[in-house]
This record gives C-alpha cells, structure tokens and sequence, in this order.
C-alpha cells in the first residue's frame, strides 16, 4: 500500500497533515486527517480569574 | 543584492505573529522587495520536506514563533535553527513560551484529561486519549509527543535575536523588515523591535506614586481613566515590562498591561521583578497587614507570569515527569 504524506497543510491557522492511503489498484484506500498539535487552554484556564479570560483565550487563535 | 531567503514558521503558537506580518499591510511589498520566501505554512504551500532538503545555512534569516509544547516543536525548530544563519524567537510564545507555557502550572496528565475527557462538550465514553503511534488498518499513523513542559525556543536552540510581544506591535514588525532590509542588525543577542524603557516609562497615564491599601478587581473599582492602574490598586505589569509595543492596552485600551513584552531590559524574570515593584506600591509596615493586602491578588503566578512562565525561574509546577 503506497501512502502520501501532506505535511503541513498550509493556508489555515494551527498544525494538520493529511495521510492518504493507496491500493495496490492506485486507487484512495483511506485518508486519516491529523492534528497533531494541543495547548491545552481547556486546562490552563482554570484557576484564572474570570476578567482575564478574553485576555487568554483570545490566543486560542490570532488569525 | 542577492534576495534573501526567509522562513517563517509557526511552532506552539496561535498564528497572531504571522497575522502581525500580514498586518504590516504595504509592508509586505518591501518583504516581497528583499526576500524570497521559503517556508510560511500560513500563507504558503511550502512542506517540511523542502526544508529537511536544503544545506545547512541554507536560510537567511528565520522567524519562529511559538514554543515547544511537542516533539514535532522541537524538532522544526532544531531543523530551522540548522538550515538558517540567522533565528529570531518572534512573539510571546518563542521569546518566553507565551500563553501556553500557562500549562506549565499543570501536568501533562491533566491537560490530557481535561482536553480529551472531562470537559462538558466532550463525548468520549471509552476515555481514549491521543497515542504517538496508531496502528491503522493501511499502515503506522505517528503524530508528536506532547511534552509534559513548554519551552521557550532558545531552551532547544541557539537564537539570535528575540522580538517580543503578543503579537508585536505593527509598527515594530515593519521595524524589524527595516533593519533586516538594511543588513543593520544589533549583536547576537539583542531584543529587537522593541524599546530598552519600561512599559511604565513609556505610558502616559499620570502617576502619583501612590500607596495602596487594597488591590482591586475590575468589579470592585470604578477606576479613573485617565490615571495610573497600580496607583489606584489595581496590578498592571507596567514596572516589570519592557516597552515598545505603544502602550496599546494601557494607553489605547485603558487596559492594564499583561507583561507580553516580556521582562524589562536588565530583568531576566518578569514575575520577581513585578514583586519588588509591588511591595514598594504596599502602604504598610506591619507583616500582617502586608498579608491581608497581597492576599487580595487573584491568581498571583498566572498574571505575574501570563506570558513568561515557561522562561521564569519557576517554569514549572514541580513535577516527576521527564520533559
């Protein structure tokens, strides 16, 4: 099975690749989309006070 | 003059530093003028493959943004600092691991947990958090390691010129494209596009140099506009920070500043330096009273250290997990 790696995607904000699977036949078997990137705001937040929260999250995305 | 090559990359970041380039707006002609560029995953289809093909030194001059916070981080970031002559650590993040190195207060565990497990909009009911190496059907799937701490890019690398802000101020980046443009940089080592004042030194909110009795939040106080934040009780990183970014919050948004300028010229950490500034701000003698006062501030090493954690002398909640 030939795999074509597309590493980064670019043109967007934050980090994926695509990795498209192909048969014997040449034809798409399957294609996985990964994010290969975490932060972790979900957890960094808590214990901030709530008047800072526009401050931090709006760093989730700059684009 | 020959055109240079220019890399821009983005590492653990939000795209707000290369958003600030694009915002230079006319200021991309002349990036245009003086540079081809070879990698910028925001506005071009450049792969990481090109750039593992280049000699070494290959790159002129390499912007980075963002910090480590994974394996794949890391390496880009050895892989630019090798293929280029010259690295900036652009922005918050590169310059002190930024925002993210917030996660440094919690474990590797937890952000997992919490990201993937715990919060309300997550259905996950067989707990599965993400592996490194996923063994697909048609073949290996491998994304990063997430590490259980953020660093700051020059911990992993050598850097040549740090650019802080989150993101740079505008003017600053166009600043910067200048001197470049010139072949006109400081020695190694410099803190570029930005001023060698406090952020304090550069604002213009009147300050009496006034003692405090009580910090305030913002729905405690109806504060004056006009006059200085840490003179009414209420923390501004002012006196810890350096300036050049145009006093945007403070002046601008009559905002308090939030450090993302990192620490003062001469100061390497932000958080202890804000203290020293903040006990001369205290209007008492008495350690206990001095107590009561302190004991108002909501969430001390998040605020002191909102951007600088990741680079502080704390860097990290204590932890027995490897990187």
């Amino acid at each position: 099975m030939k795999k074509i790696s597309i590493d980064p995607i670019t043109r967007l904000e934050g980090h994926g690749k695509i990795e498209i699977f192909l048969n014997d036949a040449g034809d798409v078997e399957n294609v996985y989309f990964q994010v290969p990137e975490l932060r972790g705001f979900e957890k960094f937040c808590e214990g901030r006070p709530v008047e800072e929260i526009p401050r931090i999250v709006t760093r989730v995305c700059g684009v | 003059m020959a055109k240079l090559k220019l890399a821009i990359y983005w590492a653990a970041g939000c795209g707000g530093c290369d958003v600030a380039i694009l915002d230079t707006n006319e200021g991309l002609l002349k990036i245009a003028e003086i540079a081809d560029i070879v990698l910028w995953p925001v506005a071009t289809d450049h792969k990481y493959e090109e750039i593992e093909k280049m000699a070494d030194g290959a790159i002129d001059i390499c912007l980075i943004n963002g910090g480590v916070r994974n394996s794949e981080n890391e390496h880009m970031t050895k892989l630019l600092r090798a293929k280029s002559k010259i690295v900036v650590a652009m922005g918050a993040c590169a310059h002190q691991g930024g925002i993210p190195g917030l996660a440094n207060l919690f474990t590797k565990e937890t952000v997992l947990n919490r990201a993937y497990r715990e919060t309300p909009s997550t259905e996950n009911p067989d707990g599965i958090l993400p592996v490194q190496r996923f063994s697909a059907q048609e073949g290996e799937l491998i994304i990063p390691e997430f590490y259980n701490t953020v660093l700051p890019t020059a911990a992993v690398v050598d850097v040549d010129y740090f650019m802080p802000g989150c993101p740079p101020a505008i003017h600053q980046v166009a600043a910067v494209v200048d001197i470049i443009a010139k072949g006109d940089l400081p020695p190694k080592g410099a803190v570029i596009g930005a001023s060698d004042k406090t952020l304090c030194d550069e604002c213009t909110r009147p300050k009496e140099d006034r003692k405090v009795k009580k910090f305030y939040r913002p729905h405690e106080i109806i504060f004056d506009n006009q006059k200085c934040f840490l003179d009414q009780g209420i923390i501004c990183l002012g006196p810890a920070t350096r300036g050049g970014c145009g006093n945007r919050c403070t002046v601008k948004s009559n905002m308090p500043c939030r450090g993302c300028y990192g620490p003062a010229p001469k100061v390497h950490d932000q958080g202890t330096k804000f203290l020293s500034a903040l006990a001369s701000v205290i209007d008492s003698n008495d350690p206990a009273e001095i107590n009561s006062i302190v004991s108002q501030i909501a969430d001390p090493v998040g605020t002191f250290y909102r951007f600088g954690l990741a680079a502080s002398y704390l860097r990290r909640k204590r932890s027995n997990e490897k990187n």
